[in-house]
């Protein structure tokens, strides 16, 4: 893997918007090329190599690329947005739409993301090591499908409605997550290690998605109706490939709980599940 | 001595059409059939008006006061567009005309107000009628969140509890009042049936309605609210032969925001399985449904959107005006129509102030003495024609029935200059 580096100079104060910070738009390109790639800010449009140094040698294909930036970028938007392939690394925060709409690749952040990281993400890895804002993974203002696919793994904590309208894919948030996770869910699976937040799962239609909270929840809709505690299998094996390929050891403390199981949302029909982990 | 009748009335969402207005000379004398907030808005329209345009508080020719406005806005690199709710459609559309041609942001009222409902309608639907139909039709009025007497004065009277329709001949009595809300309000005390919900639980309430029109008895108390008193009211629902939910900011600002709106489309939509349901949003100032249409059909989008790129982009949170001065985002602001500084939070207020900020306005505001530039207009509905939306999304003819006060012009015709010297500026760039 071919490996560029981008560090920040004085970055303006106005919100920056990079999309062209992905391996697929420097792939391929000189890093002269690269340096003259368009950002924009407010209503201007200014040059990558403007606000980063750019080092390093790029790749022939994004799949052997490797973006690596180093630096703060919390007011940096759409980093790795729609990124198919390749690596990128940014060693601090992002601002929003961090790997939104991404389709492959891994995007990895050591920082904390704004809001709508991972929005309509369709596949590949997001890794947040700090906290998420909201709407991490959400569809977008009137889109009816948010995730389609792909992973987000969140360290710390995540702010309202993540994995919004969720259709397929797996949010996995070691923190806490606040009010209305996985509203509107239809397929899916999110893992919460922290506490969750009321109105969990509200509207959810199910299609086989399911919340599974193993540090406790605030409150359960009226419209979840409590039917069982039992020992699932299936949840078994993801723990298992959360803890031994994505890397989240707290998945390996539940493999033998046991969850009390909750259906619904009731008023829209749905058979969503949510599973929560018996002290 | 003038009788102007059918006037609309510039002031709440019901842009009630019935006013009387007597002029004599240039002078309004008299408001018939208006309520106290219409007659007061009529009667003293010519007090505390701004005579002259001011640049940075020195009185100045409008010529110049137009040229400052143009530079800043031109020059700037987020240029923020905000208010356009309580002036007509053709000023809305000039606003956005500014937005687009400055590479800005338009933003209107609605963002802290039914912005939320908009991003549930868009979300899940709508189902709606015109308020005609509801004084006709419905024989179940719910007011939830909502309080008229205190924001739209004759909305009872002319649309939703005592009026006689086609098929509602006996008026009030032919109709069944449901209030919900966190406590008791004029509202409650003219309903059949107060619903007394715990304060940020009326997400758990519309959801446990829901279900309970689907089939499902609910066997718990939710947000407060007695089981039984659900299940009654879900069958109740169920057995109207047309029911509305009229909803006001108790639902749109209260936790949940779009997420109760969202339900509560829900609960209607669900309804409509059995009997004609509707819901209609309880619009506060008079053209904001108009702000949100006039935006729509020119950008796709009905507030926060962003031109910066060329092309229109929609993201309230991000864009909406209160979101960006809070980050201090804007470079300069035009204000149209509308009283940020006395509204907003105070970070995104005191943003205003740091920044060239000019406003298009009638009255000496906590805005106007904030901004750099101020010019003054004529009141739309009153000195100007116009078109404005109603709370159902009806389109209706505003009246002029006096000549603009100290000669001023209309919004309209000042954002056209704003609009012309700008496009100059721009292309001499």
């Amino acid at each position: 893997m071919k490996e560029l580096m981008l560090t920040p100079k004085k970055l303006p104060d106005l919100p920056l918007e990079a999309e062209a910070i992905t391996p697929d738009s420097v792939a391929g390109k000189t890093l002269k090329e690269v340096k003259s790639l368009p950002v924009y800010v407010g209503n201007t449009v200014q040059k990558l190599g403007d606000y980063f140094d750019v080092k390093g040698e790029t790749a022939e294909t994004p799949s052997d690329q490797l973006v690596a930036i180093q630096g703060e970028c919390g007011n940096v938007k759409y980093i790795g947005a729609g990124m198919t392939a390749g690596r990128l690394i940014v060693e601090g925060c992002v601002g929003m739409h961090a790997g939104a709409e991404m389709e492959g690749g891994e995007l990895s952040i050591t920082g904390s993301a704004s809001n709508w990281a991972g929005a309509e993400m369709k596949g590949g890895l997001l890794r947040i090591q700090g906290d998420a804002g909201h709407q991490l993974g959400a569809a977008y203002r009137g889109s009816p499908e948010g995730m389609t696919g792909g992973v987000i793994v969140v360290g710390g904590d995540v702010g309202l409605e993540a994995g919004a309208f969720m259709r397929r894919g797996m949010l996995i948030i070691q923190g806490d997550a606040d009010s209305f996770l996985g509203v509107h869910m239809n397929g899916g699976e999110i893992f919460v290690f922290g506490n969750v937040a009321r109105r969990l799962g509200a509207e959810a239609k199910g299609n086989g998605g399911f919340i599974a909270c193993f540090g406790g929840v605030e409150s359960i809709l009226p419209t979840y109706v409590y039917d069982t505690t039992f020992r699932p299998d299936f949840l078994k094996l993801y723990l298992r490939q959360l803890r031994d390929q994505l890397g989240v050891e707290a998945a390996g403390e539940y493999l033998d709980a046991s969850f009390r199981r909750y259906r619904g949302d009731i008023a829209v029909g749905g058979t969503a599940e949510i599973l929560i982990a018996e002290p | 001595m003038a009788v102007f009748t059918d006037v609309v009335c510039p002031f709440c969402g019901c842009l009630c059409d019935d006013l009387e207005i007597t002029v004599k000379g240039n002078e309004i004398k008299g408001a018939k059939n208006a309520c106290a907030i219409s007659r007061s808005k009529f009667m003293s329209h010519r007090e505390n008006r701004i005579m002259t345009p001011t640049v940075k508080g020195k009185e100045a020719s409008l010529e110049e006061a137009v040229e400052a406005a143009a530079k800043a806005l031109a020059s700037a690199k987020r240029p923020l567009v905000y208010g356009l709710s309580s002036t007509e459609c053709g000023a809305i559309a000039r606003c956005v005309e500014l937005a687009e041609i400055t590479g800005g942001v338009v933003d209107n009222t609605s963002s802290v107000c039914h912005g939320p409902t908009i991003l549930a309608l868009q979300q899940v639907g709508e189902s709606k009628a015109s308020l005609g139909e509801v004084k006709n039709r419905a024989d179940l009025v719910a007011f939830w969140g909502s309080n008229p007497p205190a924001a739209h004065i004759r909305h009872f009277a002319r649309y939703s509890v005592t009026p006689k329709g086609l098929y509602v001949p006996e008026g009030r009595k032919g109709r069944y009042v449901v209030n919900v809300d966190v406590r008791e309000t004029p509202t409650s005390r003219v309903a059949d049936q107060f619903i007394k919900v715990d304060h940020g639980g009326d997400f758990e309430l519309l959801l446990a309605l829901r279900a309970a029109v689907r089939g499902t008895e609910i066997t718990e108390d939710v947000s407060g609210v007695p089981a039984e008193e659900i299940n009654a009211l879900a069958k109740r629902m169920k057995e109207a032969k047309m029911g509305i939910v009229f909803f006001g900011l108790g639902l749109t600002q209260s936790d949940g925001r779009h997420m109760n709106i969202d339900a509560a489309v829900g609960l209607v939509a669900e309804l409509n399985h059995h009997t004609k349901f509707v819901l209609t949003p309880m619009r506060g100032h008079y053209n904001v449904a108009g702000a949100n249409t006039v935006t729509t059909w020119q950008s796709g989008y009905p507030y926060a959107v962003d031109f910066a790129r060329g092309y229109p982009r929609y993201n309230p949170g991000e864009y909406s005006a209160v979101d960006m001065l809070a980050k201090g985002e804007p470079d300069a602001a035009i204000i149209v129509a509308s009283d940020p500084a006395a509204t907003f939070p105070a970070d995104a207020a005191k943003h205003l102030a740091r920044i060239p900020t000019i406003t298009l306005e009638q009255k000496v505001t906590p805005t106007t003495m904030l901004s750099e530039v101020v010019i003054p207009v004529a009141t739309a509905g009153i000195e100007v024609e116009g078109t404005a939306y109603r709370m159902d999304g009806f389109s209706l003819r505003l009246s002029k029935v006096v000549e603009p006060h100290g000669g001023v012009k209309s919004d309209r015709e000042v954002l056209d200059m704003i609009v012309e010297r700008v496009k100059a500026l721009k292309e001499d760039a």
